[in-house]
């Protein structure tokens, strides 16, 4: 059962940051945003989390949409997982996401579960998080003093911390779609293949010129207190053709910047071995993608 | 998929067929009520507050605050309750009942499990009650527990319960053990484990109780036992005939609703307002709300000659009772008889002891210790072929037992044992073989299996139906029978629609209510169809003849002439001679015929076995099958996909074979859970799998196209020859993925489940040792 708190549901954004700004402008934590809720009121359920009122984001209209324009890609952030699927160019547009966007959750809860609700929930397993991070995303926040950008790769502090303040509300993620000559894949390993928690995500992303790597991303999830992205491993891939040997070298490089835990999922040892077997097959085949043909 | 393959050549008409079941209509519709969705006006709603620990002292427990609370209507403790338990212990389960097993009803001073109730409320609304739960200020003094079995048998270890921690043990002495092994040219030896598993039915345990104006206790509640009534009457300090429990049709069962879960809470809680109580487990209630399956470990010391022919099997088995006896005395006693498989064995020894800890307590689960000694003797037979340089299916071929073989307990086998052939065509099912993709590696498993139906023959069970004709030829069936979900009601009524000469439609069936049904017992033991089947084949013959004997008289021809089918009685050779099946009830009830009948089925009555040898009669009979696997492993992550599963078993008889199908192709899920992800972990007791996100049941992306093949060997001590399929489903399901696991990898890993993890680390292993 739940505790009791309010629901309130805004008609726009300003109204709903004019809410969440109510106890003082820096917010409150009694008040809480709400998006899909498949996290919330899970918490709020199991009395993990406390809420005296929630700001449901679904009335407002502004925070809906993707837009693709001049090879930028944009999403509301009211965008579901099932949005991504839905749309016919995200296959192009963001081939990591919609791989992540297939295996989240179940089918219930990619209806309802929002993007941007998964990159602020904190876990250090949230599915879209390697994808965006690969794709080099960035984060709009709003607040009552006015909006910022935040490149996602600067967006998380540490467990369970971003640079959202608690008066302040992700409205859009974007980024850059893919250039044509590159790769994007994810991979989720969990204890099953539907509704799991994963054990190990592993995004990237390959670009291509002359043969040489021009942009290597590697974003791991699970294996830290936030999903990050294994910059020294995509520092030795940069600049080179991606022969084995290298692949493999990156490949122990990002298991290396992996600093996982035991839980009851996984131990920290398997967790080191996957992102380095996951990081070596996926970069194969993100440079066998872009160097078919060419 | 489903395909049926009879060889017997019988003409049933209602029997046999795929008709949709009474139940589906309002499954379907959602017009179902289980026994949640019952409510009374003036109902309470309860919740049992448990304990945080597994092993403390309960020192103080204040719940002024709780009762303070408006809304709250009582709050029950130890110390408000009279000083009686709940047993857990069928009497007569080991031959020496401990009294001192029983289950306090609720904490009075010492806590043995993490999750055992201490407190009862009853409040105005559920909100009420889990504020008024929260309110309840105690104080636990946490005490030196036991946690492992092993541990728990050695000397100075913390007893659970006094005297001791040992609660059942079996043996079985057959043969000359040390000749047998003597006789052997390799003999091999293997460990293997099983882990705790949760039932996970869709329906969280609920019921509903009111006290009517007999002073009747009445609940309605989902279980898969209404006789409990007895118990419960005795928990609570009245008669047996003032505890009425009425069923519904249950959202899934396995074992777990086969304990008193909701009932004695209930029932005290309705006693002490006087005013209908409801009580609904959340799926974290349930976790701790009814026993799980226990973890085993199991030793094969298997002698076998160079041809394969066993000749020696030396089995020991250790189980985790938990914190209370439950059934494990007999759960032990199903893993003693099954320990060496469906072989012919001359020599054997199985030793096996189930200890008590401070984990969860374990009970019955669908495969009852049957399952778990599946695990172990099919993994051994796959490690043995592999030792012997002989195929896997061919070592079995070799030691499969035959038809009038004596059991490991001396009994000869007297029906029908279609192992081989069950195995072969599932076998042959798996079609072409996958090829290895890269690191993704494919393998092949098998399993056959030895799995009794019907109780122990010593608890001496019997099954009760009535079978009555109304006078407009509408056909009524009344049996306490419950239905979890298996169909075993609607079979009921096409056996009596087969026996009446009637459609499944006409039959209308009337069963779980402890009052007014005849009392059919447990839907347990994959007894249904065997003992209630029977039942309502007996009564319905008894009408059949009565109403051929008129019908008969009516031709003028000998009742043996005239047949009943299609809502008709006829002469057999002569179809033009005929009359409605209507007519001739109705006829038959101007003149006093008497249209129905009650009927006791009783299952074959032994004494027990003896304790030193294990020899003697312990089960009515046994079924016989397989399931057929083929996986892929990716060798890299560990990841198992199961891209095809098989399951060929012989049930005598599908009374619905779509009915039987389902059973299949759950006990292929389930089975799959059991052998690659599902695991229920306790430290120091305490549970840290509470949820469906710890404790992964296999989902719809999870499972291949599962494919059912139906033998009838119509050899069974069921109706028309039926055997069973409740638990069969699912016990060779873990074993035959494991070997299927192991064929791909070339490891095998000993440990259910076998997780993605423990595969790279027994290939790492492997690897390590080349």
């Amino acid at each position: 059962m739940f505790a009791e708190f309010d629901l309130v549901m805004p008609g726009d954004l300003d109204e709903a940051l004019d809410i969440l700004a109510e106890a003082g402008g820096d917010g409150d934590a009694g008040i809480l945003p709400l998006a899909g809720g498949t996290n919330l009121v899970v918490d709020l359920r199991a009395r993990r989390i406390r809420a005296d009122k929630l700001v449901g984001l679904g009335r407002i209209a502004a925070l809906r949409g993707i837009e693709r324009s001049n090879g930028r890609v944009t999403i509301g952030a009211g965008t579901t997982l099932s949005d991504i699927l839905r749309d016919p160019g995200m296959v192009e547009a963001a081939p990591s996401l919609v791989d992540s966007a297939r295996v989240f959750a179940g089918q219930m809860v990619r209806n309802t579960a929002t993007v941007a609700g998964n990159v602020c929930c904190g876990s250090p397993a949230a599915d879209t998080v390697p994808p965006l991070l690969s794709l080099d995303a960035e984060v709009t926040l709003a607040g009552k003093g006015g909006t910022r950008n935040v490149p996602l790769a600067d967006f998380f502090l540490g467990y369970q911390e971003d640079e959202r303040r608690p008066a302040e509300l992700v409205t859009k993620i974007a980024w850059d779609a893919p250039k044509p000559k590159s790769a994007n894949l994810f991979y989720k390993l969990a204890r099953r293949k539907g509704d799991a928690i994963t054990v190990v995500g592993v995004a990237v992303t390959v670009a291509v010129e002359a043969g040489k790597c021009t942009t290597a991303r590697i974003a791991l999830g699970a294996v830290a207190p936030v999903v990050k992205r294994a910059r020294e491993a995509e520092a030795l891939l940069e600049g080179e053709a991606l022969t084995p040997e290298l692949i493999e070298a990156a490949a122990r490089q990002a298991a290396e910047d992996s600093s996982p835990i035991d839980d009851v999922r996984a131990s920290a040892d398997y967790r080191r071995h996957s992102v380095h077997a996951l990081t070596r097959r996926l970069l194969s085949q993100a440079w066998a993608q872009v160097t078919e043909g060419g | 998929m489903t395909e049926t393959e009879s060889w017997a050549n019988v003409n049933l008409r209602q029997v046999g067929r795929p008709l949709a079941r009474t139940d589906a209509p309002g499954k379907a519709a959602g017009k179902t009520r289980y026994a949640g969705d019952y409510t009374m006006p003036n109902m309470l709603h309860a919740k049992v507050l448990r304990s945080p620990e597994a092993s403390a002292l309960l020192r103080r427990i204040d719940v002024s605050k709780a009762r303070a609370l408006p809304g709250v209507a009582c709050v029950l403790t130890a110390a408000d309750l009279p000083d009686r338990k709940a047993s857990t212990d069928i009497p007569g389960q080991t031959g020496k009942k401990k009294l001192a097993t029983d289950q306090q009803v609720l904490v009075k001073e010492r806590v043995r499990y993490h999750g055992e109730p201490l407190a009862l409320v009853a409040a105005e609304t559920q909100a009420i009650a889990e504020q008024a739960a929260e309110l309840i200020d105690f104080e636990l003094e946490p005490l030196p527990g036991v946690y492992d079995p092993f541990k728990a048998m050695r000397p100075g270890a913390p007893v659970v319960t006094a005297p001791d921690n040992v609660v059942g043990e079996h043996k079985v002495r057959k043969g000359d053990i040390e000749k047998g092994f003597a006789e052997a040219d390799e003999i091999i030896e293997n460990t293997f484990r099983t882990q705790f598993i949760e039932h996970a039915f869709l329906e969280p345990e609920v019921g509903l109780a009111w006290i009517d104006e007999n002073d009747v206790i009445n609940i309605r509640v989902a279980t898969q036992v209404i006789e409990h009534f007895r118990p419960i009457a005795e928990a609570v300090g009245v008669p047996h005939n003032k505890v009425r429990i009425l069923g519904a049709l249950v959202g899934g069962g396995f074992g777990g609703k086969e304990d008193v879960t909701v009932e004695i809470y209930l029932a005290l809680l309705a006693q002490a307002t006087g005013r209908p109580v409801r009580l609904a487990y959340t799926r974290e209630d349930s976790m701790f709300g009814h026993g799980k399956r226990h973890p085993f470990v199991i030793t094969h010391r298997t002698g076998f000659t160079k041809d394969g022919r066993i000749t020696a099997v030396k089995v020991t088995i250790t189980a985790d009772s938990g914190a209370y006896v439950f059934l494990s005395p007999y759960v032990l006693l199903y893993a003693t008889v099954a320990a060496p498989g469906p072989y012919r064995v001359d020599n054997v020894h199985v030793d096996a002891v189930a200890a008590a800890t401070n984990n969860m307590f374990t009970s019955a689960f669908r495969g009852f210790g049957a399952a778990q000694a599946c695990v172990a003797h099919e993994a051994q037979m796959d490690e043995a072929a592999k030792a012997l340089g002989i195929d896997r299916m061919e070592l079995r071929r070799r030691n499969f037992i035959r038809t009038g073989d004596k059991l490991v307990t001396g009994h000869p086998i007297e029906s029908a044992v279609w192992a081989d052939e069950c195995m072969t065509k599932a076998w042959e099912a798996l079609g072409e073989r996958t090829p290895d993709a890269g690191p993704v590696k494919t393998g092949r498993g098998v399993a056959t299996y030895q799995q009794s139906y019907g109780r122990i023959t010593w608890l001496h069970d019997t099954s009760e139906a009535w079978v009555g004709v109304e006078v407009d030829g509408s056909v009524v069936v009344r049996s306490g029978v419950t239905d979890i979900g298996a169909g075993q009601v609607s079979a009921l009524g096409q056996i009596a629609a087969e026996l009446l000469g009637v459609g499944l439609d006409d039959v209308t069936i009337y069963n779980s209510d402890s009052a007014v049904t005849p009392l059919a017992g447990t839907t347990t033991a994959t007894r249904g169809l065997y003992m209630t089947g029977n039942a309502v084949r007996l009564a319905a013959e008894a009408i059949r003849g009565r109403f051929l004997a008129r019908a008969a008289r009516e031709f003028g021809v000998e009742p043996g002439e005239v047949d009943l089918a299609e809502s008709k009685a006829f002469v057999t050779d002569r179809p033009d001679k005929s009359m409605a099946f209507k007519a001739l009830v109705a006829l038959c009830a101007s003149e006093g015929v008497h249209r129905s009948e009650l009927v006791m089925f009783r299952a074959p009555f032994t004494g027990q076995i003896d304790p030193e040898t294990g020899q003697g009669r312990v089960h009515p009979d046994y079924a016989y099958g397989a399931q057929a696997v083929e996986v892929a492993v990716d060798t890299e992550t560990g990841e198992v996909t199961v891209l095809k599963s098989v399951g060929a078993h012989d049930v005598g008889q599908a009374i619905n074979p779509d009915a039987v199908a389902g059973q299949i192709e759950g006990g292929a899920a389930m089975g799959q859970g059991y052998a690659l992800s599902e695991e229920l972990c306790y430290e120091e007791g305490r549970l840290t799998t509470p949820s469906f996100s710890e404790y992964l049941i296999p989902t719809a992306m999870d499972v291949p196209r599962y494919q059912s093949i139906i033998l009838e060997s119509r050899s069974g001590l069921g109706p028309f020859g039926a055997k069973g399929i409740g638990e069969p489903a699912l016990t060779p399901v873990a074993p035959a993925i494991a070997n299927a696991v192991a064929d791909a990898i070339g490891v095998r890993v000993f440990d259910l489940p076998i997780t993605p993890e423990k595969i790279v680390m027994a290939l790492r292993r492997a690897e390590a040792a080349e």
